[in-house]
């Protein structure tokens, strides 16, 4: 059988090198080459979707490489039902990223480079079953962040008021630099402890391996099950954005790039969730039982706070970006109840919201093309110059009615 | 290969007499031909290294030519290559007259690293490191009318005599109580739980802690590294540190048996404060020499964190630390070098827009800073998942968690040079000028890096056979 799993995570990759290495001062072929490497990914993660047999359910699609024998890394790939909608979630929004940033000129090699090494990491902490690999991809999916906020983000009209506006001049709040480096930093402050987890759980299974379904076979003390949980529900949760640790999403999305935008609330912050539920749930359920409040009770709290953050923003992608932090409370709050009707409802939030969000940052970014502005009150008059984008502004907007699709995953992840 | 146990120091003084005859015939100004016959003369005997056996101990056992000391002699060795190296187009008038001083003093100090990696008696591990530490006071001074310079070599030899002393001092208590000055013997003794042994010890460990430059110990390092020559600076802050660890290991861990878990909580301890203080310290440095002497103390307590596991895996990954610093390291020194010779300044915003100013150089540079914060797919990481690793298996988690998130504090400063580097312009047009002997040091500390990054099982499993027989 083919390698699906592989192509698809490494085909972005192979774009990234055959950019940097054939496409110098070639802008067209550059882009040329990011669709096409976006593109066979997105569409074999639909022929996998399709594929992917519903009554046997379970990991499919196994590959297995053995790496470093000693320690027992392996490259081990595979996918169940919620990976695969996140792999077909990712598939979406990079090729609509791919085409949102069709307008880059600056260094437009490097930045779909790194762009494309990123969407690599992202597929790979999906589709990875080997904690070890899973960790590695991660990073990658970090890294480059970095320099993708800091060249080509757009920094903010956000002008330092109060009390501490001698510290927001001091740090640069609302600036590019700013945001790329908070949101660097508090992601790999989250990737520590997950490394810390996973070493806690190598060491206490007495495993040879880092294998996920490894680990699945081994129960593990109570006392290690609490604080090896705490240990991922802070480390991926700061990634999915949990208060009071979520203030690197709204800097963050805000300054970044479009496609970066849409990737990160899109996708990455899915990532978060993904990792709390898949590897601390999944492996520590008597943790995660005994830690249910707490995970419910911050969830309500980044419901409410993100909301009402929401309402208080004038810039565009701020409030989108809070939203986000509210939404992603709500999969967590769903992912608390640790019942099926829950998850199912928190995976099938993860999904809507990610294309929605999507879409939402796609829109803000053609607007700002045109209008170089963010504020809300500069937009006045707006619906006649851009029919189209104000009307499809206007139907996202209303994502919480029942026609539209996130619709329909708050009740359900409220009724369990 | 059948050698004398000797073969690598007695290669290495032949070299000393060579070049000091070189110096008596020297006329006129530049004696650059100096620093080649010395650069050549390591680099045959690091070939010779490797094909070096282990030998039967001589000298009645004060001297061991095991896998540990090769392994260790052949990093010195790779290491003054690259530092001789980056220093040969070195044009300060000082250096260009005294090429021949300055050379013998790194081949001298060259050869108190390698004797020291095979004592196995206390009168020769003193004899090697003060053997190793006095040339180095020298050359800290080495541009002897700079009065920085100067400084930083008098509070450079202050705190290494003091540290000598207590060394020494401690290790009379040993062998008061021990009555030999071997390491076998004193490792019986500490078995035995003599309480002298362990207050010597302990004492000892003090002078150690100078040596490697741990966190209370530590006050010479940024001085002396912002007023010494730099492609100095890139040797110094690796080879002697690195003779330290495996001098260490051989008084601390060797022959100890079970008993050797009884300086964990004080190692532990140690390389907790020396993580923190070093990275909290590195943060407000605006002179790139000093911001890498800060971070490579922190270095140096992650590197501790290894020995706290206190297991043959523990110290087999210290040296998988050791190889992945002498790279990235010795790599960053040499571009800070590279960067203030086209500048004149060592202030960071001289790196300004480096990108396009030397892709090279600001590619390699970016290298080297992932490797040092530990980020995948460069050596560094390698380095400190290792050391995590062993300290895990022995379930010191909350020194893991310390270190780890710390590494995100060191992260925050060499992401600040990245930016510098890469998003923010140049102040002034032009490519950077780059010496073809420096730009190939460079070179092959990005090699090392990457290849390490991508390929470390050669070097971890030869690590962990070396240090497997010391337990």
């Amino acid at each position: 059988m083919m390698p699906y799993l592989s192509i698809i995570t490494w085909a972005p990759f192979v774009g990234a090198l055959l950019i940097m290495f054939t496409a110098r001062h070639r802008p067209l072929l550059v882009r040329l080459i990011a669709v096409a490497t976006t593109l066979v990914p997105a569409a074999l993660s639909i022929l996998v979707y399709v594929r992917y047999d519903r009554e046997a359910a379970g990991f499919q699609f196994y590959e297995k490489v053995t790496l470093v024998p000693p320690l027992g890394i392996s490259y081990e790939l595979g996918v169940d039902g919620m990976s695969l909608l996140m792999v077909l979630l990712t598939s979406i929004i990079i090729v609509g990223g791919v085409f949102a940033s069709w307008t880059i000129t600056m260094r437009s090699q490097e930045f779909y480079a790194l762009l494309l090494a990123l969407v690599t990491g992202v597929y790979g902490v999906f589709v990875s079953l080997d904690l070890f690999v899973f960790f590695l991809f991660y990073e990658l999916a970090v890294l480059p962040m970095y320099l993708l906020i800091g060249i080509w983000g757009s920094s903010g009209e956000v002008r330092p008021r109060g009390i501490f506006a001698w510290a927001y001049r001091e740090t640069g709040v609302g600036t590019k630099e700013y945001a790329a480096m908070k949101l660097t930093l508090y992601l790999l402050f989250g990737s520590a402890f997950i490394l810390v987890g996973i070493f806690a759980l190598y060491v206490h299974a007495g495993a040879s391996s880092f294998s996920f379904v490894a680990f699945e076979g081994t129960t593990f003390d109570p006392t290690v099950q609490r604080l090896v949980f705490f240990l991922f529900y802070i480390g991926f949760g700061i990634l999915a954005g949990i208060w009071p640790l979520h203030t690197w999403s709204p800097d963050g999305h805000a300054s970044a790039p479009t496609a970066v935008s849409m990737l990160h609330a899109g996708v990455l912050m899915k990532l978060g969730a993904y990792g709390v539920v898949r590897v601390g749930m999944g492996l520590l359920p008597d943790g995660a039982s005994d830690l249910a409040w707490l995970v419910g009770l911050i969830a309500c709290i980044n419901v409410v706070y993100g909301a009402l953050s929401a309402m208080a923003q004038t810039d565009l992608k701020y409030v989108i970006a809070y939203s986000s932090v509210s939404h992603m409370g709500l999969v967590m709050l769903g992912a608390a109840t640790l019942t099926a009707a829950g998850l199912n409802g928190s995976v099938f939030q993860m999904f809507a919201h990610g294309v929605m969000t999507g879409l939402f940052f796609a829109l803000v970014g053609l607007v700002y093309e045109k209008a170089h502005s963010r504020e809300i009150f500069r937009m006045g008059g707006f619906g006649r110059v851009m029919p189209g984008i104000a009307t499809a502004f206007t139907h996202f907007s209303a994502r919480g009615a029942p026609i539209a699709r996130g619709g329909s995953s708050p009740p359900s992840s409220a009724r369990s | 290969m059948i050698l004398s146990p000797f073969a690598l120091e007695l290669g290495l003084g032949a070299l000393m007499l060579i070049v000091f005859g070189a110096t008596l015939f020297a006329r006129g100004e530049d004696r650059g031909h100096i620093g080649w016959i010395a650069m050549f003369g390591v680099l045959i005997l690091t070939a010779l290294a490797m094909t070096l056996e282990p030998a039967p101990a001589a000298l009645g056992g004060a001297f061991v030519l095991d896998g540990l000391a090769i392994f260790a002699k052949r990093l010195f060795l790779a290491a003054t290559v690259i530092g001789l190296l980056g220093g040969l187009d070195l044009q300060q008038p000082i250096l260009r007259r005294r090429r021949g001083e300055y050379h013998l003093l790194i081949l001298a100090s060259l050869l108190g690293m390698l004797v020291l990696a095979s004592a196995r008696d206390v009168i020769v591990l003193f004899l090697a490191f003060e053997l190793m530490s006095i040339p180095l006071y020298v050359l800290a001074g080495f541009v002897k009318r700079d009065e920085t310079s100067v400084e930083a070599a008098l509070k450079f030899f202050l705190v290494g005599s003091v540290s000598s002393a207590v060394m020494a001092y401690g290790l009379s208590f040993v062998y008061g109580a021990t009555r030999t000055t071997s390491f076998d013997g004193i490792a019986r003794a500490f078995a035995a739980s003599d309480p002298f042994v362990m207050l010597g010890l302990l004492a000892a460990f003090t002078g150690f802690g100078f040596k490697i430059a741990a966190f209370p110990f530590h006050m010479w390092v940024p001085d002396t590294y912002e007023a010494a020559v730099t492609p100095f600076v890139a040797w110094l802050s690796v080879a002697p540190k690195a003779a330290g660890f495996v001098a260490l290991f051989r008084l601390y861990f060797e022959g100890m048996g079970e008993r050797v878990v009884f300086w964990a909580p004080v190692v532990a301890a140690l390389a907790t404060i020396t993580i923190v203080a070093g990275n909290l310290m590195a943060l407000p440095q605006q002179n790139a020499k000093r911001l890498l002497a800060y971070s490579g103390i922190a270095h140096i307590g992650y590197m501790l964190v290894g020995v706290a596991a206190a297991t043959a895996a523990g110290t087999a990954m210290v040296l998988f630390y050791l190889v992945a610093y002498v790279f990235g390291n010795m790599g960053a020194f040499l571009v800070v070098d590279a960067v203030a010779r086209a500048e004149g300044s060592e202030h960071l915003a001289a790196f300004r827009g480096l990108a396009q100013r030397s892709p090279l150089l600001a590619l390699a540079m970016l290298l080297f800073l992932l490797s040092l914060g530990g980020i995948p797919f460069v050596a560094g990481f390698w380095a400190k998942l290792y050391v995590f690793w062993a300290a895990a298996q022995q379930g010191l988690y909350w020194l893991v968690l310390v270190g780890a998130v710390l590494t995100v504090v060191a992260l925050f400063y060499y992401l600040l040079v990245a930016k510098r580097m890469y998003i923010e312009p140049p102040e002034r047009p032009g490519r950077l000028a780059l010496a073809p002997t420096l730009r190939l040091a460079v070179i092959l500390c990005v090699v090392g890096v990457v290849v390490l990054g991508l390929y470390p099982k050669p070097v971890v499993t030869a690590a962990l056979r070396v240090a497997t027989p010391l337990f």
